[in-house]
């Protein structure tokens, strides 16, 4: 276009950054701050709630339970989602657009809804998982696999595929062909959509509500239960955590895969 | 394993899936997902739609083969469930409305961006925001908004109000966080529907006289129409379906679907109606995802 943007159009997005920025910034001055009580310009900074987070047998639990559950997520979602995402990348299977869809649904059904038909699911089923890290553990990868698909989906759309026809062509077996071609020029992506998973289920709640018991909370779950009665900085300080984690994922993830290009991938 | 080691031979590859296998073993590759989401997704929420059905009793949920229409009855005779029901369409309608107005100015700069590098950071930035966790932005938005936040502090320090204003605890709280719970969901939406665009439509509108903003008007904004549509559906689907942002900004003054499906199963173990609002609910929101899927299948990114 011949002219830069609008100068009423930059005034709506500086502003809607700062908006979805703001909340985050306040979360880690919350945290830092030398107050007795959370108050907003913060009193002077200090480490005191950073050291009471480290020392707190409820948010360092929490925080560790959360970590341990990404984890567990990001194993399953990742073989899951990237088995998939090869099946659906290439060959003209019937529906595949529909199963595509399918597999991608998760991540916009109402998480209270499915987290509670779950956990209506595990006591009617006697599994004996309800209110355990495995009845959370199914609850997040069902919120996770999504991720891993699109991601690994991204790097096998732009992945040539007459380099493997090729090396088939050449007497590879197929599976020879897969590890030596494939996988190397998708490895990338599927690191990328490993780390998707994790943080997905790191920061998931809507689903865990119903499936998490009080001994065993992850941080989302433990961190409301506090807010519903007072703010604690020290929660705060479990956030600083928490953003940290978070912003070091994505910027891996940027250079791991090129995030703009994921976004901006158009459906053939 | 045999087969496989057979196929290697031939000189010429038959079409293979990914070569991982001929097309019969490639569906292997889908079986592990396609059973997980059917055993733990298909069928517990088809359960719980026979729940629903099921005659109201106290203890755990057990699902009967007994069918009874009295649930839906009870919710359509009682005006508060109705209301909010009705209170849960127009939050997530308003909240799609907003969200568009502020999000798609974003999209465009980040779209527009003159440097690769610009946008890449931007993106990051509504890729983490969007990451994080929602109750600790919201820790962050309650602290900004309650009665002795930042905001109500600036305006009493500027004495343009004498007692706090009340931005949360209420249907605006609610609001507010929504609309930063859906901000980056749809600027990705957003960003790939600008970008796809073809400038020569914009350069030729330019070219004939057409001022920046009626080329605005009459080439980007209709060129963008399905993508708004599915950003729209996406948002609408997200905030109806929302529990923490209602039961933390709202204090549970503002009764939606989703806090009353928590309050009939965890505080009234009411399991069977608890059942009959999560079936309302997940129908509304499926109804959106669906129109979503339909509108957006061909325009959206990858990961919104």
């Amino acid at each position: 276009m011949g002219r830069a943007i609008p100068l009423g159009m930059a005034a709506i997005a500086t502003v809607g950054f700062c908006y979805l920025l703001l909340p985050i910034v306040v979360v880690v001055l919350a945290g830092l701050t030398a107050g007795e009580i959370l108050t907003f310009p913060p009193q002077g900074l200090s480490l005191r709630w950073v050291a009471a987070f480290l020392q707190s047998e409820v948010y360092l639990a929490a925080f560790l339970f959360s970590f341990r559950l990404a984890l567990m997520t990001m194993v399953v979602a990742t073989i899951l989602g990237t088995a998939a995402a090869l099946f659906l990348a290439r060959g003209n299977v019937i529906g595949r657009q529909a199963m595509r869809a399918f597999f991608l649904s998760p991540v916009v059904l109402p998480g209270v809804v499915v987290g509670f038909s779950l956990y209506a699911f595990f006591i009617a089923t006697n599994l004996g998982i309800a209110r355990t890290i495995w009845g959370l553990w199914i609850g997040h990868v069902l919120y996770s696999t999504p991720y891993v698909i699109a991601t690994v989906g991204a790097a096998l759309a732009s992945c040539d595929r007459s380099l493997e026809e090729a090396a088939r062509s050449l007497g590879a077996s197929p599976l020879r062909a897969f590890r030596r071609v494939t996988l190397p020029n998708i490895a990338q992506g599927i690191q990328a959509g490993a780390i998707f998973a994790f943080i997905v289920s790191f920061g998931q709640f809507e689903v865990s509500l119903f499936l998490s018991a009080p001994n065993s909370e992850p941080l989302p779950i433990a961190m409301y239960n506090s807010m519903r009665y007072k703010f604690q900085p020290d929660a705060a300080a479990a956030g600083i955590f928490a953003i940290i984690l978070v912003t070091a994922s994505v910027l891996l993830t940027n250079r791991l895969i090129n995030i703009r290009r994921l976004i901006e991938r158009q459906e053939p | 394993m045999t087969e496989i080691v057979g196929m290697s031979a031939r000189p010429v590859a038959p079409p293979t899936v990914l070569g991982v296998g001929p097309r019969h073993l490639a569906w292997l590759l889908v079986v592990p997902l396609a059973v997980f989401l059917a055993v733990f997704l298909v069928v517990p929420v088809g359960l719980l739609f026979i729940t629903s059905f099921n005659p109201s009793s106290l203890g755990p949920p057990s699902v009967t083969g007994e069918l009874t229409l009295a649930n839906y009855i009870r919710f359509f005779e009682r005006s508060n469930f109705v209301a909010a029901a009705g209170r849960s369409l127009l939050l997530a309608t308003v909240v799609s409305g907003i969200t568009l107005l502020i999000g798609f100015p974003m999209a465009f700069v980040i779209a527009r961006a003159r440097r690769a590098a610009h946008a890449t950071v931007l993106l990051i930035l509504v890729l983490a925001a969007m990451q994080l966790d929602m109750v600790i932005r919201l820790y962050g938005m309650m602290v900004v908004l309650g009665d002795n936040g930042l905001v109500n502090r600036m305006l009493a320090g500027l004495g343009l109000i004498s007692a706090p204003a009340p931005l949360m605890y209420n249907f605006l709280g609610v609001v507010l966080g929504l609309v930063q719970f859906a901000l980056p969901f749809m600027i990705l939406t957003l960003v790939g529907v600008v970008r796809g665009i073809h400038p020569s439509l914009e350069e030729a509108a330019r070219s004939l006289g057409a001022s920046w903003w009626r080329t605005f008007w009459r080439i980007t904004l209709p060129a963008s129409m399905p993508g708004i549509l599915a950003g729209c559906l996406l948002v609408f689907a997200l905030s109806i379906s929302s529990y923490i942002v209602p039961a933390l900004m709202g204090g549970f003054r503002v009764g939606v679907l989703p806090i009353h499906i928590y309050q009939q199963v965890a505080e009234s173990a009411r399991f069977q109606f608890g059942a009959t609002v999560a079936v309302v609910l997940f129908v509304i929101s499926t109804t959106a995802v669906l129109s979503y899927m339909r509108v957006g299948a061909r325009r959206s990114g990858g990961l919104a």
